[in-house]
Order: structure tokens, then C-alpha cells, then sequence
């Protein structure tokens, strides 16, 4: 539907579809790895649910109480991981810092700490593996979007 | 885990968004009104299903259907409230919820009785015009990310209210609360008509047990104030840079009106 609409530069016809409706969003019953990446000063975090089997992301999901720079990255993210072999999605992260372009520095930690919850539940999975007890992996963000010196995005 | 929650969480946003969706202003409100009777039901089920020594949350199987016209809107309502009747319990709150469902859908086959009913559907449209008013693209920019932050966060404080009104045995949080989520509504009431006015309405995303499971209401209430600050600031924004009288007011009243929220999260730490 939104292929034929013509959208002003500030927000795409990608951009809102992903708004209205996140894809992968909410919680992955059968994964078999879970990351949460946490910004301890708003609050804001961001779960990532992974199902691995033999190196291959069959299916992701994802779930955030944060803005929606983060939905929106979070959804082209995970379709983006989806289907694909682990060395792809460590490529991938590059590859959407690229697809982005230039972000505030908001946007940036948005981006971060959705690409921390998919590492944090790469490390869940490692962990399980060497027989540690974890239901999942929880990362603590370093740099918070309510950090006094960022400019508002 | 009882399904009758779930079920009637997702009917309650089914009839809340098919109001929205709905151009004619008395279909709009009656179906408003009928959303506002289901989320009672949310309520009642919620307090049942605790003193039986069960639980409920706040998964839900909700997709967005960009629908085309209000027959297509109507229908697949009529089809929700037959599919759910199996889930409601056999005692008296099941028995009135029943009655209710039933004369909504007597409501519903009138509506369908009427083809100047079926008007087109533009909630979703994605044009984001707002064809009576003259707003510059990077006012129409910031509304529409104003709008889908705070429809969230509006249907977020909804439940997450709603999970601690149903726990507290304290009357005047139990008040406290009923306040916050009435006001919630009326927020999320407006921010999604105009959502659809713009071509964007969404239903807002499901919420993770990370967020409406508290374990510290004084650190949640305190989170809450800071957020509520932060709303006010982005009203205060958006109030100011939208050259429009009539909106920009409307901000403003928002603005107030988190204040106000403010005073009231402050009861709930004394």
C-alpha cells in the first residue's frame, strides 16, 4: 500500500509503515536465546528474543517501552537479520548504520541499544551453551539519551 | 492463563480503533462508548480471575488491518464479538457482559442495515493531511511523531494503571488511579482521531511484562513524574511550533492537564 505514496524527506513511506506497524514486535515463545539491553537513567530497554539453529537467525522478535526511533529500528533491524547466518548479522549492523545515514545523536544511542539486545542474546546463547543457568542476558547501555550535554534530535 | 482476558483486551481495542477509524461522528461515539463499557468488562474480568487465584496479562494477538471502507470495520467486529462469546464466564459478570455484547450487536446490524453507512475509510491512508488546516511539513513531521509516542504511552499508562488498580487494597490509590487511567483515555481518545484525521492510525504496540509488572511503585511513580515532565515538554514544543491557533490551544490544554498528573502521581508517594 504505502509503495505508491509520495512522502515528504523528514519521514519516508518505510519509516511509517514501520510506525504503524513494527514488524517482528513483541515476545518470540520458542527462542532459544534472550538479550535485554537496559539505559539505567531512563529506564528505557529493549528485549531481543533470537532463535538460532545451526548459525542461521530463523526467527527474531523484539519488544521496547522506548520512543519510537526506536521501534522503527528495531523493526527494519530484525527483518533485516531475519533468515540469515550469524556472519551476516554482524554485518548487518553496519549495514544499517548505512541505511540510516545521519542520525542525531539520540538517534544513535536509539540504534545502539537495539543492536546491544541482539549481542546480549548472542551472549545468552554462548552462556546456555557452556551450561550456565540464565534466562536471559542483560546488558547495561554506557551512554544514555537523557545524558545532560545531547542536544534534543 | 484465562483466555477471556485476553480476548476481551483485544475487543476492547477493536472497538476503540474501529471508532476512530470512523468518520461519521455518531457512529464514532457510540462505538466510543461501547469501547469504554468492554474496558469495564477488562476490568471486572481482571478482579474475577485474581480472586480465583488465577492470572491474566497483557499479551494479545492484535494486527492492524488498513481496512477500506466502515461495512469492512463493522463485519469483522460482528465476527470478533461471536468468537469471544465462548470465553466469558458461566456466572453473572459473564451473563452481563453477554447482554452487552448482544445489543452492541444488535447496534452493529443496524449500522449494516444502511448502505449510506459505508463510507471510505482514510484513517490509513498515510497522506498526513489535515485538510482544514494549513500546517507546513515539518509541523506535520513533529505531529506525527508526537502522536505515535504519546498514543503508546497513553495505552501503556491505561494498563499499567490498570494491573496496579486491580492489586491495591488502598482506597486512596485505588482512586488515584481510576483518575489517571479516565484521564488516559480521554488522551488516547484524542490523539488517535487524530491520527486518523492525518491518515496514520495505529494501533499501539503490545506491552511487555518488563513494563506493567512493578515491583517498586515508589521508583515506578517517581520514573512516572519524569515522564510525565518530559510529555509536558514535548506538548510545550509541539504547542509552539504548530501554527495553528486552534491545536496549538489544545496543546496547551494537554500541557495542564499533565500538571496536573503530576499532583496526583505526587498523592501516591505520601
Amino acid at each position: 500500500m504505502y509503495e505508491n505514496v509520495k512522502m515528504p524527506d523528514g519521514i519516508s513511506a518505510e519509516t511509517l509503515e514501520h510506525l504503524m506497524n513494527p514488524k517482528n514486535y513483541g515476545k518470540l515463545e520458542n527462542a532459544n536465546c534472550i538479550g535485554v539491553a537496559l539505559d539505567e537513567k531512563t529506564k528505557e530497554y529493549v528485549i531481543f528474543y533470537t532463535l538460532l539453529d545451526n548459525g542461521i537467525i530463523k526467527d527474531v522478535k523484539y519488544a521496547t517501552n522506548g520512543c519510537q526511533d526506536t521501534v522503527v529500528i528495531g523493526s527494519m533491524f530484525s527483518e533485516m537479520i531475519k533468515n540469515n547466518d550469524l556472519d551476516y548479522a554482524n554485518g548487518a549492523i553496519a549495514k544499517m548504520h548505512e541505511k540510516l545515514g545521519d542520525m542525531t545523536p539520540q538517534q544513535k544511542i536509539c540504534a545502539e541499544i537495539v543492536f546491544t539486545s541482539f549481542i546480549a542474546s548472542l551472549k545468552n546463547f554462548d552462556n546456555l551453551k557452556d551450561g550456565q543457568e540464565e534466562e536471559l542476558h542483560l546488558l547495561k547501555m554506557k551512554d544514555s539519551c537523557e545524558a545532560e550535554n545531547m542536544p534534543n534530535g | 492463563m484465562d483466555k477471556s482476558f485476553q480476548k476481551k483486551h483485544e475487543l476492547w481495542l477493536s472497538i476503540n480503533f474501529a471508532s476512530f477509524a470512523i468518520n461519521n461522528e455518531e457512529i464514532k461515539s457510540k462505538l466510543y462508548d461501547f469501547a469504554q463499557i468492554a474496558f469495564r468488562h477488562m476490568k471486572w474480568l481482571s478482579s474475577d480471575i485474581l480472586e480465583s487465584g488465577n492470572n491474566y496479562n497483557y499479551d494479545r494477538d492484535t494486527t492492524l488491518y488498513k481496512r477500506d471502507n466502515v461495512f469492512e470495520i463493522i463485519k469483522a467486529l460482528v465476527d470478533e464479538i461471536k468468537n469471544i462469546q465462548q470465553f466469558y464466564p458461566n456466572n453473572i459478570l459473564g451473563g452481563r457482559i453477554k447482554t452487552d455484547d448482544n445489543y452492541l450487536l444488535e447496534y452493529l446490524s443496524q449500522i449494516l442495515k444502511d448502505e449510506t453507512n459505508n463510507k471510505k475509510i482514510t484513517a490509513f491512508n498515510m497522506q498526513r493531511k489535515w485538510l482544514d488546516k494549513n500546517l507546513a511539513q515539518d509541523q506535520i513531521d513533529a505531529l506525527t511523531l508526537f502522536l505515535f509516542d504519546e498514543s503508546y504511552k497513553e495505552y501503556e499508562l491505561i494498563l499499567v494503571y490498570a494491573y496496579m488498580q486491580v492489586r491495591t487494597k488502598n482506597l486512596t490509590q485505588y482512586n488515584i488511579f481510576q483518575d489517571l487511567i479516565d484521564e488516559s483515555h480521554f488522551h488516547l481518545k484524542s490523539f488517535a482521531n487524530m491520527m486518523a484525521e492525518l491518515g496514520i492510525l495505529a494501533v499501539p504496540r503490545q506491552l511487555h511484562e518488563m513494563t506493567y509488572i512493578v515491583n517498586n511503585l515508589d521508583q515506578f511513580i517517581k520514573d512516572g513524574i519524569a515522564e510525565e515532565e518530559a510529555a509536558k515538554e514535548m506538548c510545550k514544543a509541539l504547542s509552539d511550533a504548530i501554527k495553528d491557533e486552534e491545536l496549538s490551544k489544545f496543546f496547551d490544554f494537554i500541557n495542564y492537564q499533565e500538571s496536573y498528573h503530576i499532583e496526583l502521581m505526587n498523592k501516591l508517594l505520601t
